[in-house]
């Protein structure tokens, strides 16, 4: 491998100086500044459209929001499902005084004595 | 400053002609910088245009006209280091793999001796970047703004947007690697006489 001799530095500066000459700024083309201003317009349309789209999606979103919000409500005016709360449906289902579940099981056990 | 404040302040405002007057006098510059920062004649034009499409679409963040040189420096270096990181075309160039001719010629250049020609400007190029080759896209960026572009440790902070005990470690650093990549760390200098 090679080895830089005397000091590095002074030859990385030379080198580095050199370089700056040896890479003069190219002369802009003549389409220079016309296609600079496409990349502008098209990222504006591209932005410009993606606004529009996102609007017209936010307006969408609105419009369904209020239309399920006035189905809703209209359904809630005229119940024909779900008229009583879930405990009041399962209290009317098996109420607590019902006697099949309250009355206590009699077990006839003479009949079994008597075989 | 290639523009007064007025251009900058009215192109902020939307001024269409006023951002095609700070295009027209700053875009030399800005081509001779990524030239030398990313080493490819034929993209340089595009990553300039990046570079000014960039500024068309931030130029409404920019809080002080005062501080529009260092936000294009910015700007550019940004393209730059995009540009490079896409790229990753770098081979893992030692000093080694340079030809004996490009080792002569770096030491013939710190003791100013070499002739200037076409051929000698074509020989530097392909040693800077042969060298640069091996060290990330950020060291090669910082120092090519230092020792190539030239820009102050002042104007670096305000690109950089550290303070200048930081940029002086990151320097040292960077010149470290390079010369690392050289085939032998360089001795004698120090962060503190990095700047």
């Amino acid at each position: 491998m090679y080895s830089m001799n005397g000091s590095e530095d002074e030859k990385l500066d030379a080198l580095l100086r050199a370089y700056r000459d040896a890479c003069p700024a190219p002369e802009p083309s003549p389409n220079f500044m016309p296609h600079l201003w496409q990349r502008i317009e098209s990222r504006q349309s591209f932005t410009f459209s993606f606004r529009r789209m996102a609007n017209a999606f936010v307006t969408a979103a609105l419009v369904l929001s209020v239309a399920l919000g006035a189905y809703m409500s209209l359904h809630h005016t005229n119940p024909t499902y779900y008229s009583q709360s879930y405990i009041e449906a399962l209290a009317d289902a098996n109420a607590l005084d019902n006697p099949e579940i309250v009355e206590p099981v009699h077990l006839d056990l003479s009949a079994d004595q008597a075989r | 400053m290639l523009v007064d404040f007025d251009l900058i302040r009215r192109a902020q405002k939307g001024d269409s002609a006023a951002f095609n007057e700070i295009v027209l006098a700053y875009r030399k510059r800005i081509l001779g910088t990524i030239t030398r920062l990313i080493a490819r004649t034929e993209d340089v034009e595009d990553v300039a245009q990046e570079v000014f499409l960039r500024l068309y679409f931030s130029l409404d963040q920019l809080r002080t006209a005062e501080v529009f040189e260092p936000w294009l420096y910015r700007l550019t270096v940004n393209a730059a280091y995009d540009y490079l990181r896409k790229q990753r075309r770098r081979q893992e160039y030692r000093m080694s793999d340079l030809s004996e001719q490009q080792v002569m010629l770096a030491d013939a250049l710190a003791g100013g001796k070499a002739e200037q020609d076409e051929n000698y400007q074509k020989r530097i190029r392909e040693s800077v970047q042969a060298l640069l080759g091996g060290v990330s896209e950020a060291d090669r960026i910082l120092l090519m703004l230092k020792e190539v572009e030239g820009l102050s440790l002042k104007e670096l902070e305000k690109v950089y947007k550290v303070n200048e005990n930081a940029l002086k470690v990151r320097l040292f650093r960077a010149r470290q690697r390079v010369l690392k990549a050289c085939g032998s760390v360089g001795k004698g200098r120090t962060p503190a006489n990095a700047g």
